[in-house]
């Protein structure tokens, strides 16, 4: 029963975290830029989501209207920030930091405008228990969760833009020339990037409640599962987040939870050895 | 020191003989001055200054905004008596984020750039990091709010306003096993304060007859203990040991959700506002130090910040008044206001009956435990123990 238990609970969690892998993967692989920031919109995301929930809005348009929201912040920061920087040459290096520096901004913002503490997401939806001990919201963040990640897919494969953004991350200057506009697809992707980490980032506040720097160690995890994934596969980060996630609960079984996470990396330290180009590398 | 007053002295009198390097002499004597013990200028009428260093943002400005909150009460109600032998006292406040790194850079500011005599901390790894400057530097460090045992011997400059969680541990496991309470589970902080108070209670615990069923850790300012819970729950206990001094609003959410068969206890920390409010903490029991503020002085509190006086805020008022005595008797003496001297102060005067009675017989304030159980966001008295 335990097994089972920490099994469902690694899955749930996983399936939050492999949306957060997928759409770190989406913007990484098309842009090029370690957008480190991904992790405030993901936190910022369940502040705006409880902001609209205390203000009586229900929880489903509290969470749209934060991915909304996140989606324009995410283009305006591509836009005014990475586009500018490319512009002026920046290496990946100042990239990074500046990328850095708009975590921080946003990190301190919210602890500015809400609190440093930790803050109970209290909704009516939250918190009621169903079968196999799991609360409504942790179905619905796997059920969720699970449908964005066939939605990203779908789209990327089928759709117009989709295919575009796959171009143009194949190769920008050959985009440039057959006029795919790399710069405003970069802008896209950075949106739609950010809306699908919103998700994940409302419905966990939901379930475990709100912390400014929460951010940090989700996306950290996430960019792990994007490199054993393998750079530019949608399908290698979420199902690499979902397992580490896994590994990392049923490591219980056996261990303290000490070394739990330690272990579960060491264990990719060695796999990435014998595949650096990760497990679902695209040729 | 009366080897550098004269040398100022010297340098004085030579610089009104040759006039013209008279700045230059000022700039001497300054410089020689900046070298004095600190507080030397302290005995004249102006006020007491003293720092502070707490988390005032990161995952412990909850509890760190309450000791700011009691700080300032103590303060004001110092202040409102006429100050310490009719000097005002001040506290300048510096926000280390519970981070270690951070607590040293501050502390070195208020020694070396302010000169404070004395300075308040918070949390086991901030002040455990402060500890061996406050020796070097012979400036007193007051820590009203961290628990871990390390604390009690980690300088001789060191004063723990309350007792350290070894304390209460004791007295906990006491009571556990006093109820037939056999089998214990730890979910622990894994970091200076968490560590020790997981080892305390598995020393008290199995000394007594008790059994440990398992035991997992937790990062600061986690939010996520279901798969520990899980773990812990499946080891059968018949309570839980929670020492987490962040996130107990979110565990008493989990365990509302579980309902689990087990009993949850722990220290001081379940003084969290948030655990308080959810109904998951329900059925606690923890100790807590018997500190309890008079009405009046609660009420003015209230009026003041628009909350009640919470534990940690009296706390910190209380660690004020502790501090006013000792250097009221620094200042009685005819001594100079530094460190080395209110630290002689604190075992001269020993018994501060002040708003909470400590009495220091070593550098860790005794006082009275009891073993509380909330209920509806309320602590109810279940039994006292006696200090000591």
């Amino acid at each position: 029963m335990l097994a089972l238990n920490l099994l469902i609970n690694g899955l749930v969690t996983g399936c939050a975290l492999g949306v957060v892998a997928v759409s770190f993967q989406l913007a990484y692989s098309t842009t090029r830029i370690f957008h480190v920031a991904h992790a405030g919109i993901y936190t910022l995301a369940g502040y705006l989501a409880f902001s609209m929930v205390e203000r009586g809005l229900p929880d489903p348009f509290a969470i749209i209207i934060a991915a909304l929201i996140c989606a324009a912040l995410g283009a305006l920061i591509q836009y005014a920030l990475y586009a500018t920087l490319e512009r002026r040459r920046a290496s990946h290096l100042s990239v990074l930091i500046a990328s850095l520096g708009v975590l921080a901004v946003i990190q301190n913002v919210i602890s500015a405008f809400y609190s440093p503490n930790i803050i109970p997401f209290t909704s009516a939806w939250r918190g009621q228990m169903m079968s196999l001990g799991l609360t409504e919201v942790q179905v619905a963040t796997l059920i969720v969760c699970l449908a964005v990640f066939a939605a990203a897919l779908l789209f990327a494969r089928l759709t117009p833009l989709g295919k575009r953004i796959r171009a143009v991350a194949s190769n920008p200057f050959l985009a440039e020339i057959t006029r795919l506009r790399p710069q405003q697809t970069y802008i896209i992707v950075m949106a739609i990037a950010s809306a699908m980490v919103a998700i994940p980032g409302a419905l966990v506040a939901m379930d475990l409640g709100l912390q400014p720097y929460n951010g940090t160690t989700v996306l950290l995890t996430a960019t792990i599962a994007v490199i054993a994934g393998g750079i530019g596969s949608l399908t290698g980060a979420f199902a690499l987040a979902v397992l580490i996630t896994v590994l990392q609960n049923l490591s219980l079984l056996a261990i303290s939870g000490e070394w739990s996470v330690g272990i579960t990396f060491f264990i990719f330290l060695i796999f990435m050895l014998f595949r650096p180009t990760g497990l679902f590398a695209q040729r | 020191m009366a080897g550098h007053t004269k040398a100022i002295a010297d340098l004085s009198a030579l610089g009104a003989s040759l006039g013209r390097r008279d700045v230059l002499i000022s700039i001497l004597a300054g410089g020689l001055a900046s070298t004095l013990p600190l507080g030397a200028w302290a005995n004249d009428a102006g006020p007491i200054k003293l720092g502070a260093i707490l988390p005032l943002t990161g995952p412990g400005a909850a509890v760190g905004t309450q000791q700011q909150r009691g700080l300032m009460f103590g303060v004001e109600q110092i202040n409102k008596r006429g100050g310490i032998a009719g000097r005002p006292l001040e506290i300048t406040y510096e926000d280390d984020q519970g981070r270690p790194d951070q607590a040293v850079l501050s502390f070195n500011k208020f020694v070396d750039l302010y000169h404070f005599p004395l300075i308040f901390s918070a949390y086991s790894g901030p002040t455990l990091a402060m500890a061996p400057l406050a020796t070097r530097k012979e400036v007193v460090l007051i820590n009203g709010g961290a628990q871990s045992d390390r604390l009690a011997k980690a300088s001789p400059y060191l004063f723990n306003t309350i007792p350290v969680a070894g304390d209460e541990i004791a007295v906990l496991t006491k009571y556990l096993l006093e109820n037939g309470k056999k089998n214990a589970a730890i979910l622990y902080e894994n970091d200076a304060a968490g560590t020790p108070s997981r080892d305390d209670f598995i020393k008290s615990f199995t000394a007594g007859g008790g059994v440990i069923t398992g035991q997992e850790p937790s990062a600061t300012g986690q939010t996520d203990y279901r798969p520990a819970l899980l773990k812990l729950s499946d080891t059968k206990p018949d309570v839980l040991f929670a020492m987490l001094t962040d996130g107990l609003g979110a565990l008493a959410e989990q365990l509302r959700q579980m309902k689990p068969d087990f009993l949850v206890v722990g220290t001081s920390f379940f003084n969290d506002p948030d655990a308080l409010k959810n109904p998951g903490s329900n059925g606690w029991l923890h100790t807590q130090v018997k500190i309890s503020a008079p009405p009046e002085l609660a009420a003015a509190f209230k009026e003041k910040f628009g909350v009640a006086m919470e534990f940690w805020g009296t706390q910190y008022a209380n660690a004020v008044f502790i501090v006013a005595k000792a250097i009221e008797k620094v200042i009685a003496d005819g001594a100079l206001i530094t460190g080395a001297n209110i630290r002689k102060a604190f075992f001269d005067v020993k018994t501060f009956d002040v708003m909470v009675p400590a009495v220091f017989t070593t550098n860790t304030a005794a006082m009275e435990i009891d073993i509380v159980q909330t209920q509806d966001g309320a602590h109810h008295l279940v039994k006292e123990y006696k200090a000591g």
